[in-house]
Formats: structure tokens, C-alpha cells, sequence
């Protein structure tokens, strides 16, 4: 063979493998882009599926002054209505609530805003139903303003969320305080009368959606702006002012 | 170091292994939380850390972000990337539970589902950082390995043989 014919087999061949590694190169750029592509819509899809599939924000209470299952401080008809669902154990709710009962109470009276505190029974131990059922009691027998006393004194002596829980007899204690007459609140607190109506408070509130306490509720949407339970309470006093 | 003395291929075995072990983790601990988004914004929330505009994105996004950090490491694709991304998660999750420790907040840490405020939760916080810690540094040492056994990329994104060739010195066929 010639050399010129020589030379021209092995620039075939050079070509030949030259352009077998860029199949090879181009496979793999392929490759890697299809799953990283992949990947890309894996995420997106998942979670374009939790975002529409997050129940948090789907809260659809009856109006402040219309549940059977709270008590109301402000007029009818103020600029803004807070909801507070609440268990009278949970931490949260104590903390919110010492943070912001005097001055949401203060904006009520003044007219500002309508608030609707809706005790019910979401953890465990027996006294957040005790408790709750002692609110009931108090409000049966001695109306919403001692009821709402009464609801402030228990949570400004919040027991600890792991015990030790106070009696009937402290409840008691704490309703007299409030205003309630002794011998009116004393029966239902001790046998636990408006149990019933524990539970039925209770039912209320999961089938409004509310999934944890506290859950707050302003002009009818939940409201969780702040870091922190105190920047929540700071922001909702704000909003409202 | 002391896996510069490890064989090469012993190493790239035991690559697999922290894959499969961080890579189940993951898929499981994300698996758990998908069907549930409210509940995973819930125990992001409870950290009382990230501003509330973005913590329901955070919730929704890290099931998914954790399901598929698992797959891509188990099946052993784009594992430095998988790899970096889990270790860089799981710092912030030490730095989650470090800082609710520090500040006294007793929460359920929410790994594996569940959240939010649990009575005497702050026992389970040493054990907790522990298993992170751990499981980050088998995501370090899937990064710092680059390739190991039977990664579905071992063989998606070979790189092409460099073959030498010979081309000028043949004498075929004079």
C-alpha cells in the first residue's frame, strides 16, 4: 500500500474514534440533562402536590358572636374579629394569651374589634377538659364577663403542660375570683356537667379545620404572622389597633 | 486519614453503604411527612426560627426535597449533589434542635412526621443531634468518595474511554 493511502486509513480511523467519543460525550450530556430533568420535575410536581394539599390555612369558622362554643368581648359590628381557638393547657396558649389578653381586651371595650375565645379540648390530660368544662359552667351560671375573668385567671396560673394538675376545688378558687357565686359553679365544676359540651366544642373546631392551638383567626383568616408566638401576639395587637 | 489506608475498593463499598443507609433515611423520613403537609408546616413552625412567610414553603417543600435526596442516592445518581445537599440539611436540622434546646422550647423534632409543642421532648434532642451528626457524615464521606459501587451513574454518565491511538505507527496491511 501507498503511503498516501496509508496516511488516508488512519485519518479515517482517527475520525472514526474522534467522532465515537463525541457520540460518547453527547450520550452522556444527555443522560445527565434527562435526569437532572428528572430530578427538576420530581420536586416541582411534589411540591406543587403538598402545596395544594396543605389543609393549615383552610379554617372556616362561624363568625365571631355566632358560635355556641366561645365567649364574646366587643361589639357587633367592630373593624376587625379575632377568633382564638384554644386549649386551656396548651403552652402556646398561655403564653399568647398572657402576652395579649389585657390589651385585646382594652381594644374591645374601646370598640376596635370583637373577640371570640373558643376554649376546647385538644390535649390530653384531664384538666384541659376539666378546665374547659369549668368555663362552661361559669358562663352558664354567671355570665360572659365573669366567664371571661375566669378565662384570663386560668391561663395568667397556667399549669404546666406534664402536671401537676391543679383539683376542681382550685377551679373552683379561680371562679370565685373571677365573680362567680360559690355555690352556683361548684356543683357543675365537681361533676363535670358540661362535658357534653366539651366534646361537642371539640367536634366544632376540628370540622372548622383547626388542626392545632393556638389557632387565631383575624377578619376570618388564620393569622400566623411572626417568628415567634410573642411576634404573634405583638403583630395581632398591631393589626388590630 | 485513616480511609487513605482503606483499600480503594473497599472504600467504594462502603460508599454503597452510606448511600443505602442516608439514602433510606431520607425516602423515609420524607414518605412519612407527604401524605400530611399541614402537620410538616406545623413542626417547621414550632422551631419559632424562620419567618412565618416562608415556613409554609419550607414544610411543603422538604418532604419532597427529602424523598428525592433519597432516591437519587439510593438508586446513585447525582450523588455529590445529593450528597452535599443532604449534609447541608442536616446541619440546619442540628442548628433546629440546638437552638429549641438552647431556648427551652420542648417540640417534637418532627423528623419523621409528627411536630409541634410534646411534654419532656428535650430528652430526645442529645439522641436526636447525635443520629444527624452521624448521618451527615456519611453524606460527607459519599462527597468526598465522588464514585462508588453500583450507582446507576457509574454506568448513565461514563465518561467516554480515552482509548490511545495508534493511528500514525501502523504498519497493517503494507
Amino acid at each position: 500500500m501507498s503511503k498516501r493511502a496509508q496516511d488516508e486509513r488512519s485519518r479515517k480511523a482517527a475520525e472514526a474514534i474522534a467522532e465515537q467519543q463525541r457520540r460518547e460525550a453527547r450520550r452522556r450530556r444527555l443522560n445527565i440533562g434527562a435526569v437532572v430533568g428528572v430530578v427538576v420535575v420530581l420536586v416541582l410536581a411534589g411540591f406543587l402536590y403538598t402545596r395544594i394539599a396543605d389543609s393549615s390555612t383552610d379554617v372556616t369558622a362561624a363568625a365571631a358572636g355566632t358560635s355556641e362554643y366561645g365567649v364574646t368581648v366587643g361589639p357587633d359590628g367592630a373593624p376587625h374579629e379575632v377568633i382564638v381557638y384554644e386549649d386551656f393547657l396548651c403552652p402556646f396558649c398561655g403564653e399568647l394569651e398572657r402576652k395579649t389578653h389585657t390589651k385585646l381586651q382594652e381594644l374591645a371595650e374601646a370598640g376596635k374589634v370583637q373577640i371570640d375565645y373558643r376554649p376546647f379540648h385538644l390535649l390530653s390530660p384531664a384538666y384541659s377538659s376539666a378546665a374547659a368544662n369549668a368555663f362552661k359552667v361559669v358562663l352558664d351560671a354567671s355570665g360572659p364577663k365573669v366567664a371571661l375573668a375566669f378565662h384570663n385567671e386560668l391561663y395568667a396560673d397556667q399549669p404546666d403542660e406534664s402536671g401537676p394538675f391543679p383539683d376542681a376545688d382550685w377551679l373552683v378558687d379561680k371562679a370565685v375570683d373571677a365573680g362567680a357565686e360559690e355555690s352556683a359553679v361548684r356543683p357543675g365544676i365537681e361533676g363535670s356537667t358540661q362535658a357534653s359540651w366539651v366534646d361537642a366544642a371539640t367536634k366544632s373546631a376540628e370540622d372548622s379545620g383547626v388542626q392545632g392551638t393556638p389557632t387565631v383567626l383575624l377578619d376570618g383568616k388564620v393569622f400566623q404572622d411572626g417568628r415567634t408566638i410573642d411576634d404573634i401576639a405583638d403583630n395581632l395587637i398591631e393589626a388590630v389597633s | 486519614m485513616v480511609l487513605s489506608r482503606v483499600p480503594p475498593a473497599t472504600r467504594a463499598w462502603l460508599g454503597l453503604l452510606a448511600r443505602l443507609v442516608v439514602g433510606a433515611v431520607w425516602i423515609w423520613a420524607g414518605a412519612i411527612k407527604l401524605p400530611d403537609p399541614a402537620q410538616s408546616v406545623q413542626a417547621v413552625r414550632a422551631y419559632q426560627l424562620l419567618p412565618s412567610a416562608v415556613v409554609p414553603t419550607v414544610g411543603q417543600l422538604l418532604p419532597v426535597v427529602e424523598v428525592v435526596i433519597g432516591l437519587c442516592l439510593v438508586v446513585g445518581v447525582l450523588t455529590r449533589g445529593a450528597g452535599v445537599l443532604s449534609a447541608v440539611l442536616l446541619v440546619a436540622f442540628v442548628v433546629g434542635i440546638s437552638s429549641v434546646w438552647a431556648r427551652g422550647i420542648e417540640i417534637d423534632c418532627g423528623c419523621f412526621g409528627g411536630g409541634g409543642t410534646r411534654v419532656g421532648a428535650s430528652s430526645a434532642y442529645p439522641w436526636e443531634i447525635a443520629r444527624d451528626v452521624g448521618l451527615l457524615l456519611l453524606s460527607l464521606y459519599v462527597v468526598w468518595l465522588r464514585r462508588s459501587r453500583l450507582a446507576l451513574e457509574n454506568v448513565l454518565f461514563a465518561r467516554p474511554a480515552t482509548t490511545p491511538t495508534p493511528i500514525t505507527t501502523t504498519t497493517e496491511g503494507a
